[in-house]
């Protein structure tokens, strides 16, 4: 939107482009680095995230219109404990123009044609309308959904990479529903030749030109995950909005937002996985720490790197924020917590003051391994400035990394280091 | 700046409005800033661009050759173009951007260069464009829809559904506006001129000059409004 004139040319941004502002300020870059025709740019961008696409909130933060990717502003996400489809994030990968207009929407999307094909190494391939799938047992998983890039930007503390800057609000907790994936294929009884090693997942859309690759994921067709994977045909209880991969999409709870291919129109069982760029090169994170310079964005390889599976556990404070204005004295901080699915979250342990003291949080159970968990602790905010900090662990005795820039790698994925959050009072 | 064109928007969500990030987003000026208009936005919007601003330069030309895997395809020559734009001026180090700074003295425009440089990663060189993606120029009959239409869609891009030539399109394309008056002109000539589009060409059409884009330029229109107008004259 247009900015409101000041005094002496000063402009205010409005919230969406102060956060962007504050959160690159946040990320280590101070604002005097962002370079003038940037400030522009965001401060003359036109677009929300409702026009983006339709029936999205006004107040998501926009990083590519293009493509329709967006993120949820925190104090939006915290407001509810199903993430309703209109804050959302989203994340596509190809412009949801011309013949792919029709998923740039809340809607449902009305394809009654839609069909999933099963196919590869096996004797008896299947095309099975979603139709047929829509009558088989369903089951519920209520599971974080993460943008593998989420937190993206705080890596720019230690060098910044390249892409979409994202804060924390790359995620939402959401409720599936849908065909348990190894009964469904049990079921369509494709006899797998023995060779068959890995199940490779492809979605309806296509690269922008033909030179693109497509996009595709594959995971070990032994892979425990894959137990609780399913075909996924409702979110939060109403058929997937075509935004988030409707009207079929599969869903493997615990795992980053990439793995979860939506729009899935095709299973491949095969011997070796995809040779999509999206799975080769792109969403991978290197087997061994790695350093600026050292390791770069084309580096990676199918031995020294794997794709982003499960979620690094993680937390991140809900309340108060900066925005919430908190005064001295008395308050709940509280957050969620969240890991891959595969142990209880076991342990928050927050403090108040940059570290030097640490107190436990009450942690609420969750209702399944993969949803996050809610936290919550009384403490005291002195005048001036409080660092508030939040870290997880789990009955694995996984924690997340005090300096998350432990974690630092040239695509920017799978940030969790220990939440910091500077509050004023 | 644009405030009577928002509002206009506000009124007409009727399309789904998909590209409308991508018109305003402003990149510092600097030589072969125009090559990453035409070839980074096939793609993908340039806030992307914007919002990696300040990486090093060794992770811009990683960043290029990732984007080949995705579905970028440009000569070696302006892909080193580009590569030094962005580590110049969206480097960690880039140049202080003086707005005094007069834009260099123009050499002598060529519409088939500025075609070569701008248009091909869509509407192909030889002006056959992408079946169902991107429309072909040649043969195209909008080209002479009047006088000032394809100027209208260089500056101001377009959106909405068309057939052409009997292949049905909805693309959106971005805005051109960065090109000079000069070389708006001179590429719609050429365009008109190549490929046999002179047998479209109806008597006594008036070619555009520079003035005329001008004019244009002062009356800017939204892509869904270009489109309109394309529809209130077929």
């Amino acid at each position: 939107m247009q900015k409101k004139s000041g005094q002496s040319g000063q402009v205010s941004l409005s919230r969406r482009e102060f956060g962007m502002l504050a959160g690159a300020a946040a990320a280590g870059v101070s604002l005097n680095m962002i370079p003038g025709f940037a400030r522009r740019a965001l401060a003359a961008a036109p677009e929300n995230a409702a026009q983006i696409i339709k029936g999205k909130s006004a107040e998501m933060i926009v990083h590519n219109a293009k493509l329709g990717v967006m993120e949820t502003p925190i104090a939006l996400l915290r407001k509810y404990q199903y993430t309703p489809k209109e804050i959302l994030f989203v994340r596509f990968h190809y412009p949801h123009e011309g013949e792919a207009a029709w998923y740039a929407s809340l809607q449902p999307p009305h394809r009654k044609d839609w069909t999933l094909q099963i196919d590869g190494l096996v004797q008896r391939p299947r095309t099975v309308k979603l139709a047929d799938i829509e009558q088989m047992g369903q089951v519920k998983r209520v599971s974080v959904l993460q943008c593998a890039g989420n937190g993206r930007s705080f890596y720019a503390a230690k060098q910044k990479v390249g892409g979409g800057q994202w804060k924390n609000g790359g995620m939402g907790n959401v409720e599936w529903e849908g065909v348990p994936l190894r009964h469904f294929l049990d079921e369509m009884k494709v006899l797998p030749s023995a060779s068959v090693r890995w199940l490779t997942a492809e979605g309806w859309d296509q690269p922008a030109t033909p030179e693109g690759s497509d996009f595709s994921k594959s995971y070990h067709i032994d892979d425990a995950a894959l137990d609780n994977a399913i075909l996924a045909l409702k979110m939060n209880g109403e058929p997937i909005p075509a935004a988030h991969g409707g009207p079929l999409r599969l869903i493997i709870p615990g795992f980053y937002g990439n793995m979860n291919v939506k729009l899935l129109t095709k299973l491949m069982l095969m011997s070796e996985q995809s040779p999509s760029v999206f799975q080769s090169l792109g969403y991978r994170f290197p087997l061994m720490p790695v350093q600026p310079g050292q390791f770069k964005a084309n580096d990676y390889t199918l031995g020294n790197s794997r794709p982003t599976y499960g979620h690094q556990i993680k937390s991140v404070i809900f309340s108060p924020l900066p925005e919430d204005k908190p005064g001295a004295g008395a308050v709940e901080i509280t957050g969620v917590a969240f890991n891959d699915g595969m142990a209880p979250i076991t342990s928050v342990q927050v403090s108040a003051d940059g570290g030097k003291t640490w107190q436990e949080a009450t942690i609420k159970p969750a209702e399944d391994p993969w949803a996050w968990y809610h936290w919550s602790v009384k403490a005291t905010l002195a005048p001036g400035t409080n660092t508030l900090m939040s870290l997880a662990t789990d009955a694995l005795g996984r924690s997340q990394p005090l300096d998350g820039l432990v974690r630092w790698n040239p695509r920017g994925y799978e940030w969790n280091g220990v939440e910091r959050l500077s509050i004023t009072v | 700046m644009r405030l009577g064109s928002l509002s206009v928007a506000a009124g007409m969500m009727i399309f789904a409005a998909t590209a409308v990030a991508s018109e305003r987003i402003e990149l510092p000026p600097g030589p072969n800033r125009d090559l990453v208009y035409a070839r980074c936005r096939v793609c993908h919007d340039l806030q992307y661009v914007v919002e990696s601003a300040g990486i090093t330069g060794d992770n811009w030309v990683a960043l290029i050759e990732d984007m080949g895997s995705y579905g970028l395809r440009i000569s070696s020559d302006d892909r080193d173009k580009i590569v030094k734009y962005l580590v110049t001026y969206l480097g960690p180090n880039p140049p202080k951007v003086t707005p005094s700074s007069a834009p260099p003295a123009q050499a002598e425009v060529n519409g088939k260069d500025v075609y070569a440089r701008q248009c091909t990663s869509c509407h192909q060189p030889e002006g056959v464009g992408l079946a169902k993606t991107f429309p072909p120029l040649a043969g195209n009959p909008d080209l002479f829809l009047d006088r000032l239409f394809p100027v209208y869609v260089v500056l101001n891009g377009l959106e909405g559904p068309a057939i052409i030539k009997g292949e049905h399109y909805q693309g959106v394309m971005p805005p051109f506006d960065h090109l000079s008056d000069a070389e708006i002109a001179a590429v719609v000539g050429y365009v008109r001129g190549a490929w046999n589009n002179d047998k479209l060409r109806p008597a006594g059409f008036v070619k555009v000059d520079a003035a005329a884009v001008r004019e244009a330029r002062n009356k800017p229109m939204k892509p869904s409004e270009v489109h309109a107008y394309r529809q209130a004259r077929k």
